[in-house]
């Protein structure tokens, strides 16, 4: 809401600094966002000096002076003022200069002796009302200096954030209110031509639930005109466009009280009626900004006998526009229901001042009072006659009186944490026009209507707090703490998973909930996989973002293409985040899962010296993958599957709550699709399947004493067998094999075509005795008689 | 004949030299250099003794004696300067050539400058009785918004541009659900923390973005007050920012508290004097906040009669931008790594101190 300074002095007196204003009305809640000094309406003017003055050799009223503006030569001036005299400090307007409604100033002749510029009145710098001679300036300047600053009125702009509670502050009347709140002063109304009920037109309301008020005065003998010079600059001011002088009258009402006002052509209402209706299906109406609007039953209409001649609380019709030729006026003042203007507004893309303020709620209680006040104003600038009949339908019971509400003082003071006695509370609540009396600890307050927002006693509270003072109150009070937090082990887990993951040199990112359609067909999900039907945004910002992400691969590969190889020899990126299924979540949401997915792009180790360079593989991320498993307790009983039907060289880890992970070799068609070169590598983990605190109890158990004895032993396999068979092979014939460790492995060339030898380095232990090389022995010779047996696996000679 | 180079006073003074020589060598290569000089096959010492027998027979066995004692010594003071040099090394170990060679490492990583502003703000309020809570981030309308007193088809959901799913789920517009879902399973006291990535349907630009993060706190009780209100901020704040950060509480709306503030902290760069951080105002918007609506408490199933509670809330991407100058918000989830890696150090010094 945009309020300048020179119009909420004419309903209350300010002495403040633009600058203390701003910041009290801030601390009072009315947020300025923004004030500035008003530029002046005129340019070209500057501080002078009236050196000489004479009498006009041929005309009596007017003076031939002589101006110092600083210049080489003083300037010779004509002027009509009985003020003005030698010595007196003046604002001169140079040839050239533009003044307040565009009048342009020239050298000249007046009356045969040559004019350099013109002494000014504050009338003619459009900064003041009167006209009755020059502005004799009180200060000093350097002659010359402009005067834009100087004179702009001391008008200043304040834009102020008004909250959707409190439409009343929607006007240059209400925030006044809030001043004189604020400071303790007066508040001035401005002045009204009283009404009273009778006759005019016909008006019929349809349903007072649309339409709970509708009133409507009547002017005659209207002629139009442009507004006076200073209601054109007060609505300027505030950024309101002048028409004509009725026009210009319902909008400064607007601004001044905060009720939208609509003015039509009387005589082009046909039979002199006017309905307050539905619209019916079918029906159009050419808008006053020449639209046609196809008009729906959900919307409401003012219409005449015949047609709909305006949409109710947005914008007038085209045809009963007031106009050059207008003699009859018909001023509309009412009330409708907030949630039709608002549905309207949003269906047909129109927000106007006065939708903007019906969708707040108008004050029901001040329809007459504005329709007084406009037709005060059409009568004092002589653009008609106003007839002193209203007519005024309501619903009945219409809350036109405010409301009367208790508030209980232990309340207030329990919410603010203060101890403000019943009177204190009272006083602050009257400051703001509210009435009040005294009920032992109860304060009855009467909240008159234009407080639509202040309904119940909590309201009151905040009333008062903050009239109070937010800055008064507590920090004195013991602070207390009767809340202990307790922990939450998922959450800390998560946490524990991340400062691991970055120790390990992983950096993490974060990318968006968003992902594309043809994400899914990108990363060839099948229509079996969930991740393939991600669950649409119904009003998203762009077409690339216009699902919900199914996986975090699609935003990581995005950060993998950002993060360019020139850059980036290798990469090791994860995000812990949530995608969301479509499946049942319960209570009728989808499913929200939160995965870690981490993603290897390039080398396995960073280039240093005598350490050989070679790109990340399979065995880096299972590593990694499996690394945290350990880390982070999941029970015996994973295994690896090579997932299904999935492209590329995946598979699934499997605990017993189901599958816990998925990893492997991105397929390339995948990543050519997200234009990367590089074969890409991850792991995505279900953190849902995890469990909390680790499958895996932690206890003691005892360190042998006996020292361990190492073997190793390098076998040759046919290619069919595994590294798991034979790992399980050994492990099962061991009796004190405390581990199994591969550290060679070696496929084809020399061995021959289908054979892989494997070379194993074994620890035996016991814990009850130090192992005797002829038991190892036997241990190792069961072992390769089992492995001979059951896997064809040799030792290698 | 007597040859001058085998005078006992000169034998003494070789031995003298020879024994500096391998007493101050400076490292072991130069130790070596000095035995074979000395020591060594063809050294000073070994050409000595063995041409012992140009002198005549009766000199021999004294000079002879002079000079394996010398010899000895020197032979002593070496080992004795191998030890001192070669303590601390290993054997096989090459000695290093250069120590200014680049040292090996792993790849260094580090956490998201977002997850490290939240973990900060977290740890803080843990301290304070805060726990955690969670909720969905796609939500139903009802916890959103009518359950925290925000109508239907009322302007106050103008102040959020939602994304919707369909009429009743939408993207959170603000972790706020959270209090409701959490008032509903629990019965006060209760003072929870709730962080989470929020949803605005609004067109990205340096300062605004469709999702980022929100941390709310909530603390209901049976006397719980603005003051207690201003108490938990004004510590946040000073613990988060540092204690000389003013704060300021300005009245303000949000349909689900009552009263409302917005709230203020002295800007860090011009110590409220006013400049291009703060807008020339001084002060700095860091969150909102206000005292539990009693409507919110009656849509949770409380008497409003019986509790009263406070709950503040914060944008964590502003804050992060704020405390570590941060010039446009687009830049947390583009994931530059050359970006993200200017915070993972782990104490760094903070533009405000």
């Amino acid at each position: 809401m945009k309020a300048n300074l020179n119009w909420l002095k004419r309903y209350v007196d300010i002495e403040e600094s633009a600058e203390t204003l701003a910041n009290d009305l801030t601390m009072f809640g009315l947020n300025v966002e923004e004030y500035h000094a008003r530029a002046a309406p005129f340019n070209g003017v500057v501080f002078g000096v009236v050196r000489e003055v004479q009498k006009h050799p041929r005309a009596d009223r007017l003076s031939l002076c002589v101006v110092d503006v600083g210049g080489p030569e003083p300037l010779r001036i004509v002027c009509g003022a009985s003020n003005v005299r030698a010595g007196l400090n003046v604002a001169v307007a140079l040839h050239g200069a533009v003044l307040a409604g565009g009048l342009e100033i020239k050298r000249t002749k007046i009356r045969g002796e040559v004019s350099e510029g013109m002494i000014c009145s504050e009338i003619e710098l459009g900064i003041g009302d009167d006209a009755g001679g020059i502005i004799e300036l009180d200060f000093t300047e350097p002659l010359g200096t402009p005067l834009d600053n100087r004179l702009g009125g001391g008008d200043v702009m304040f834009d102020i954030e008004i909250t959707p509670n409190r439409p009343d502050l929607l006007s240059l009347t209400g925030i006044a209110r809030e001043i004189a709140a604020l400071y303790r002063r007066e508040l001035r109304s401005p002045p009204r031509r009283t009404l009273e009920p009778g006759s005019g037109c016909t008006l019929e309301i349809e349903n007072f639930a649309d339409c709970p008020r509708y009133a409507a005065a009547f002017i005659d003998n209207v002629t139009i005109a442009p507004s006076p010079d200073w209601m054109q600059e007060l609505l300027a001011a505030v950024g309101v466009k002048p028409i004509n002088n009725i026009v210009d009258v319902t909008n400064f009402v607007l601004m001044e009280m905060g009720q939208p006002l609509h003015a039509f052509d009387r005589d082009r209402l046909r039979r002199d009626t006017i309905v307050v209706r539905r619209a019916r299906s079918g029906e159009s109406l050419v808008t006053l900004d020449d639209v046609v609007r196809e008009l729906t039953p959900d919307m409401l209409v003012i219409a005449d006998a015949e047609r709909s001649v305006a949409l109710a609380g947005m914008m007038g019709g085209r045809d009963t526009e007031v106009t050059g030729g207008t003699k009859r006026v018909l001023l509309e003042s009412a009330m409708f229901e907030p949630r039709l203007v608002r549905s309207a507004r949003i269906g047909l893309k129109l927000e106007t001042e006065a939708s903007y303020r019906f969708e707040r709620e108008a004050d029901i209680g001040v329809m007459q009072e504005a329709l007084e006040r406009a037709c005060f104003l059409i009568e004092e600038i002589g653009a008609g006659k106003p007839s002193s009949f209203v007519v005024d339908r309501m619903a009945e019971n219409a809350p036109t009186h405010g409301r009367a509400i208790p508030l209980r003082v232990d309340q207030a003071n329990r919410v603010m944490g203060t101890r403000l006695a019943a009177d204190e509370v009272a006083q602050l609540l009257e400051r703001l026009g509210l009435g009040t009396s005294i009920m032992e600890d109860i304060v009855q307050v009467s909240v008159p209507a234009f407080r639509r927002d202040i309904k119940e006693e909590i309201d009151l509270i905040e009333e008062a707090a903050r009239v109070y003072g937010y800055e008064k109150i507590g920090l004195d009070e013991e602070p207390r703490c009767t809340v202990y937090s307790s922990a939450s082990p998922i959450s800390s887990r998560n946490e524990n998973i991340c400062q691991y993951l970055c120790a390990r040199g992983f950096a993490e990112v974060i990318t968006t909930s968003f992902m594309d359609p043809d994400d899914p067909a990108r990363m060839e999900w099948p229509a079996s996989d969930p991740r393939s039907a991600p669950l649409p945004v119904s009003n998203p910002l762009t077409a690339g973002q216009s699902v919900l992400r199914t996986s975090l691969l699609p935003g990581l590969l995005g950060v993998v293409k950002r993060n360019a190889p020139d850059e980036h020899e290798g990469l090791r990126i994860f995000e812990m985040g949530k995608v969301f299924l479509k499946e049942n979540g319960g209570g009728g949401l989808p499913r929200e899962e939160l995965h870690l997915t981490a993603l290897f792009a390039r080398d396995a180790q960073p280039v240093q010296w005598l350490v050989e360079k070679r790109p990340f593989d399979f065995f880096d991320m299972k590593g990694e993958l499996e690394a945290l498993i350990d880390q982070f307790g999941v029970a015996a009983g994973l295994s690896q599957e090579r997932k299904e039907g999935a492209p590329g060289y995946i598979f699934n880890w499997i605990s017993v709550n189901g599958v816990l992970a998925e990893g492997g070799l991105l397929a390339r068609s995948i990543a050519s699709r997200y234009d990367i070169e590089d074969p890409i590598y991850y792991f995505d983990l279900v953190l849902d399947v995890l469990p909390a605190k680790g499958g895996i109890k932690l206890g003691f158990s005892a360190i042998s004493q006996y020292p361990a004895v190492k073997r190793d032993l390098c076998v040759v396999a046919p290619d069919r067998t595994t590294f798991a068979d034979i790992h399980t092979c050994i492990a099962g014939q061991a009796k004190n094999l405390e581990s199994i460790k591969m550290f060679d492995y070696y496929r084809g060339g020399h061995l021959g075509e289908g054979k892989r030898s494997y070379t194993f380095r074994l620890n035996f232990r016991s814990s009850r005795a130090t192992l005797d090389d002829q038991a190892v022995d036997k241990e190792i010779n069961a072992i390769l008689a089992a492995l001979q047996r059951e896997l064809q696996v040799t030792l290698r000679s | 004949m007597k040859s001058d180079r085998f005078e006992p006073a000169r034998i003494r003074e070789l031995g003298e030299r020879a024994g500096a020589l391998l007493s101050s060598a400076p490292d072991l290569d130069a130790l070596e250099e000095a035995r074979v000089r000395l020591l060594g096959r063809k050294g000073e010492i070994t050409e000595l003794l063995r041409s012992i027998g140009q002198l005549d027979p009766v000199d021999r066995p004294v000079i002879g004696n002079l000079i394996n004692e010398i010899k000895d010594k020197l032979n002593k003071l070496l080992e004795e300067r191998r030890a001192v040099l070669s303590a601390g090394l290993y054997d096989e170990e090459p000695y290093p050539g250069d120590p200014t060679l680049p040292g090996r490492g792993s790849w260094a990583g580090g956490l998201h400058v977002l997850h490290r502003v939240v973990d900060d703000i977290k740890q803080i309020l843990y301290g304070m009785g805060y726990s955690l809570a969670e909720g969905p981030d796609v939500e139903l309308d009802y916890y959103n918004f009518e359950a925290l007193n925000f109508p239907p088809d009322h302007p106050s959901r103008d102040l959020q541009d939602t994304f919707y799913i369909n009429r009743d789920i939408l993207l959170r517009t603000q972790t706020s659900p959270v209090q409701v879902r959490y008032m509903e399973k629990h019965t006060p006291p209760l003072k929870i923390l709730a962080p989470g990535r929020v949803y605005r349907n609004e067109s990205p630009d340096p300062s605004h973005a469709a999702e980022f993060l929100q941390i709310e706190g909530l603390y209901v009780d049976s006397d719980v007050s603005l003051a207690d209100l201003k108490n938990d901020v004004t510590h946040f704040v000073h613990e988060f920012f540092g204690s000389d950060a003013r704060v300021r509480f300005r009245p303000h709306f949000f349909p689900f508290t009552e009263p409302s503030a917005e709230v203020d902290m002295s800007c860090f760069s011009c110590k409220g004097q006013g400049c291009a951080v703060c807008g020339k105002t001084g002060w700095l918007e860091i969150m909102g906040a206000g005292m539990v609506h009693p409507h919110v408490f009656r849509y949770a199933g409380y008497d409003p009669d019986s509790y009263t509670g406070f709950a503040f809330g914060m944008g964590v991407d502003r804050i992060a931008m704020l405390k570590h100058g941060i010039d446009d918000i687009r830049r947390f989830l583009a994931n530059d790594l050359r970006f993200l890696r200017q915070f993972w150090m782990e104490s760094r010094a903070e533009v405000y101190e």
